[in-house]
């Protein structure tokens, strides 16, 4: 293998983990910026969304339909749990989310195992994207790439809609100053219900996207929930364009430090996350509270 | 695909509840350390019914509840009914111990088998001495423990890692591939089974290019599919488990790695060839208990446990059965379920059950057993690709020296 | 003078259960008091300093893998191997927290989770030291000089847990009801204000750390001999989120309180998941019950509603 084309691999290799961890860090880190809420749930409502997609492709027959149902779901439930539980508790110390959130790990993560088993599912990528694809003489999975595309492509419409949209707008607001956005008139209450849900839709999302990868899995949640932790605190709590960079941290981390140094790979990415907090407390892109 | 969820749990629970309420109920001075001479047989078995490892346990508590329900419907053991104690320990060291000991202490339990996750065997083994338990290992391969761990209150019916790294080694030797690479799960498992690949390689005269170890719970492999293509490697030998290992072979797949080499696993199980689909055929694995063995005590379970469950045993599934039945067999030799004449009853036993006969070696109580090596291919019978048993090695040829995990040839 | 009287009544209950409790009980019991212990530890920080940590698995997993390397690599007596594991974890904790300082709030909390998960990466490689992923297994209770022989016993040992426990939180008392108590709660208020009055906040927040490190150290460090092995598990980010759950179920800011919710953590998972496979469901909705319904945790609740009660009368 030459070295562009081992440069090549091993850029798509970073890049397609890179969409998925993206996924993953972006959801956190919107609840994190509106709600001051750090949600341990988070990997488990990944695993979630990986087990709708599942669902979604054997009943709807595609895995099209999974990208869009499994998210829609677990954000409507993201709703109702913002409703029912979260607003009760605003006003309320981080202690409070913290011990609530845990709760609900436990809750669904046992939920999951009642309703599709024990054993890990398989939720094939639809057939158009199950080929590959050769460059130099080497092979690019195309599901790879179209990680990529749409990971790209979810980035700079997330990025759009939180810039150029009034409700983007309103939750850019809510996050900097809720009083003040509250005092002009909106109800900062449906703006946090609708982050609520879209976060964890995001979360699902990641999920169905990466059951392709991984198999939909109960050993899925766990380790999520560090990587997700791992990117927003590198990019900055809080900070949308932090998760895209610290979710591309990350990936390239573990892509050339696999490559490199395997033993020291697991090591190395909480180095870096020491060493970007001890230069900037707040990560890179955040402010520190 | 279909489900089966514990039916019968609930039923043990409430013997387990009464038990424990007569246990407590008696005075402190007649809760000695002494098994239960009479009463129905107390077997425990902590295992991960929940978390990252629960589609083991389950697999094992399936086999092990059709082992006690078919043995207690013939009369139980020494005329005694078969109890089991199932208990969730998420595949933690800590829960795990924490289970046992209540086995143990509070069910007055002198019987331990099923443990999922090997740091979670090596975590109970030095406590089995003071325990005055046995502990039937049937799912741990760790080498460690009829090695530098063992005590003499542990038995292994099932195959180990080394053993199996072993079968696969001595395809090879026959086969026209000289050069491979290994992949290993960082855990002493990995590590383990990778070095006596190693070690094989070489008194086989093949090439051993490089090794690379994942951390448990690696997600992406892309990296190392990357690294194993550019080694130029005819075979690459995969020391993986559960989720890691599904993780891999989808991936491998997508980057058509079987087209390059040949992949061999050093164990797989049912769950996994189901949950991967198209991306586990024409694996070739070391099987610890394929279900596809010929003789008529394992068609004969088979055909039963289809009846049962409508679809043919897995791995653990079989492991399960396996050490339960040779736990059996040496309580009816030594008439007790006390640890020592147990023990000693079944140093040197020969037990002829599904995986064909199993001398329970004296010196490191580790199962002589043949190995197999199967491939994975389609099939029209089932719903889910079968596993075609290629090669078969005698007891003697897998089974490594007394306490060792390594072999001289 | 009526909190003495309870305190004294409680361990003297304590001290008489193993007349009463069954062998297996008693086990129980050693290990939540074991759990009990660093998660008051874990308190000091969160409920007295508000210095929220996400990594005191840390603390504990360090205890325990020093004093169970100590314990097989040498012959001191568990009593000793025990207090140096904790000497040596707050040691460790000075240094961290030095770091940890750096930042406040959910960054502190991160950094902790950090430093926490970096311990984890290196115990999982550092074989020769750690046992890597199996741990050390086999670790002894080994007697000692001075009639300590009694501690390699069940029933010995959990009176060394007691006691620890006990002079444990005498000292934790002591030490939030002292004027560097008050400063550390000065802090948790308002830490700029308290900086503005002269107090070089950042030391006293250190301070805390260690101390808090090196109690928890001592939990993982009786941990080890009493479960004969110590495990990667123990320094875990889910054993750190667990440990803030025991604190914030009992209630924070009381130390009392995370004792008892770590004992009923235990108590409840081990219970309930010999009840129902499906024990993880009512054991998370106990969670969410109870941050719904008493806000400031089981013991924080009760003595704000008997405080209420008392100025009434």
């Amino acid at each position: 293998m030459d070295t562009l084309a081992f440069i090549l691999t091993q850029c798509v290799n970073a890049f397609s983990q890179a969409a998925l961890l993206f996924f993953l860090g972006c959801g956190l880190t919107l609840i994190f910026g509106i709600m001051r809420i750090v949600n341990f749930a988070h990997g488990t409502i990944y695993m979630a969304g990986a087990y709708l997609g599942y669902t979604s492709v054997r009943w709807l027959g595609g895995f099209v339909a999974a990208l869009m149902v499994a998210p829609i779901v677990v954000g409507v439930l993201g709703v109702l749990f913002e409703l029912f539980i979260l607003r009760r508790l605003y006003g309320r110390d981080g202690n409070a989310f913290l011990m609530v959130t845990f709760g609900l790990a436990l809750v669904l993560g046992d939920a999951v195992q009642v309703v599709w088993g024990a054993p890990p599912l398989q939720v094939p990528p639809p057939a158009a994207l199950a080929g590959i694809a050769f460059f130099l003489d080497e092979p690019f999975p195309v599901y790879r790439l179209f990680l990529i595309g749409f990971g790209t492509v979810m980035a700079i419409g997330m990025w759009q809609f939180l810039e150029r949209t009034r409700l983007g707008l309103l939750i850019r607001a809510t996050s900097q100053n809720p009083d003040m956005v509250h005092a002009l008139g909106t109800d900062v209450r449906v703006v946090r219900s609708g982050v609520f849900g879209i976060g964890c839709g995001l979360a699902a999302l990641g999920g169905v996207l990466a059951a392709p990868l991984v198999t939909a899995s109960l050993g899925m949640s766990l380790a999520a929930v560090v990587d997700a932790f791992v990117i927003v605190i590198i990019g900055g709590m809080g900070s949308f364009l932090g998760s895209l960079i610290g979710a591309l941290i990350v990936a390239f981390v573990q892509v050339f430090g696999n490559y490199y140094l395997p033993e020291a790979a697991l090591a190395f990415m909480y180095l870096v996350m020491l060493t970007v907090l001890v230069v900037r407390p707040g990560g890179l892109l955040g402010k520190e509270e | 695909m279909k489900r089966f969820r514990g039916l019968t749990r609930r039923g043990v629970l409430k013997g387990a509840a009464a038990g424990a309420a007569a246990t407590l109920a008696a005075p402190a001075f007649l809760r000695e350390t002494m098994a239960q001479a009479t009463g129905p047989i107390k077997i425990g078995i902590p295992c991960a019914l929940t978390g990252t490892f629960a589609a083991v346990g389950q697999v094992t508590k399936r086999g092990a509840e059709f082992f006690a329900k078919e043995r207690n419907a013939k009369g139980g053991i020494l005329g005694r009914p078969i109890e089991l104690l199932i208990e969730d320990t998420q595949g933690n060291p800590a829960n795990c111990v924490r289970k046992a000991q209540e086995m143990v202490e509070r069910h007055n339990c002198r019987l331990i088998t099923g443990v999922t996750v090997s740091s979670e065997a090596l975590a109970l083994v030095p406590k089995l001495e003071e325990w005055n338990t046995i502990f039937m290992s049937s799912i741990n391969g760790d080498g460690r423990l009829t090695a530098a761990s063992f005590v003499p209150n542990f038995f292994r019916a099932n195959t180990s890692g080394p053993m199996g790294a072993r079968a696969i080694s001595l395809f090879l030797r026959e086969s026209k591939m000289q050069k491979f690479f290994a992949l290993g799960m960082d855990y002493a498992w990995g590590h383990n089974s990778v070095q006596v690949f190693e070690t094989e390689l070489k008194n086989a005269s093949k090439e051993f290019i490089g090794k690379v170890f994942s951390p448990s719970g690696t997600k992406d492999f892309s990296t190392y599919i990357t690294k194993i293509r550019q080694s130029g490697a005819d075979g690459v030998y995969l020391v993986l488990a559960a989720d890691d290992n599904n993780a891999f072979l989808s991936q491998a797949h997508q980057y058509r790695l079987a087209e390059r080499m040949t992949m061999l696993a050093e164990q797989l199980e049912l769950v996994s060839v189901k949950a991967v689909g198209e991306a586990a055929i024409g694996l070739t694995a070391s099987s610890r208990y394929p279900f596809t063995l010929e003789n008529p005590a394992n068609a004969a379970f088979v055909a039963a446990f289809q009846k049962e469950h409508g679809e043919v045993p897995d791995q653990f599934d079989g492991e399960a059965y396996h050490g339960l039945a040779v736990l059996a067999q040496g309580i009816e030799k030594a008439k007790s379920i006390e640890a020592e004449p147990l023990r000693k009853a079944m140093e040197g036993m020969v037990h002829d059950g599904i995986k064909g006969k199993v001398t329970m070696r004296a010196c490191d109580h580790q199962g002589e057993q043949r190995g197999y090596v199967v491939q994975v291919a389609k099939t029209d019978k089932l719903p889910h690709p079968t596993l075609n048993i290629l090669k078969t090695y005698g007891a003697d040829q897998i089974t490594p020296p007394c306490n060792k995990m390594t072999y001289d040839n | 003078m009526r909190g003495w009287i309870i305190l004294l009544a409680v361990v003297v209950v304590l001290a008489a259960a193993p007349l009463g409790l069954p062998l297996f009980m008693m086990t129980l019991l050693t290990e939540a008091l074991i759990l009990g212990l660093m998660a008051m530890s874990l308190d000091l920080m969160v409920g007295y300093t508000r210095l929220v940590s996400f990594g005191h698995a840390a603390a504990y997993g360090l205890g325990a893998y020093s004093a169970g390397y100590i314990l097989l690599h040498s012959d001191t007596p568990v009593l000793f191997a025990v207090f140096i594991a904790a000497a040596m974890t707050g040691i460790v904790a000075i240094a961290a927290a030095w770091v940890f300082t750096l930042a406040t709030g959910v960054s502190f909390a991160m950094l902790t989770l950090a430093f926490a998960q970096l311990l984890y990466a290196i115990a999982f490689q550092w074989q020769q030291v750690t046992g890597g992923s199996d741990g050390l297994a086999g670790i002894p209770r080994r007697g000692g000089p001075f009639g300590f022989d009694l501690l390699t016993s069940k029933i010995g040992y959990y009176y060394l847990v007691l006691l620890c426990l006990f002079g444990a939180y005498l000292f934790c008392r002591t030490l939030v009801n002292s004027p560097f108590g008050a400063v550390l709660r000065g802090i948790r208020e308002n830490e700029n204000k308290t900086r503005a009055l002269g107090y070089n906040t950042r030391a006293y927040k250190i301070g805390v750390v260690a101390i808090a490190y090196a109690l928890g150290g001592l939990a993982g460090a009786l941990y080890a001999p009493f479960a004969g092995f110590t495990n990667t598990e123990l320094l875990f980010w889910l054993f750190s989120g667990q440990a803030l759950i025991m604190v914030i179920v009992g209630g924070a800011g009381t130390l009392i309180g995370p004792i008892l919710g770590a004992a009923l953590f235990l108590l409840a998972q081990h219970q309930l998941s010999s009840v129902t496979e499906t024990w993880a469901i009512y054991f998370g909705l106990m969670f969410i019950a109870v941050v719904l319904f008493l806000p400031e945790g089981i013991w924080g609740t009760l003595m704000q509603r008997l405080g209420r009660k008392t100025q009434r009368v």
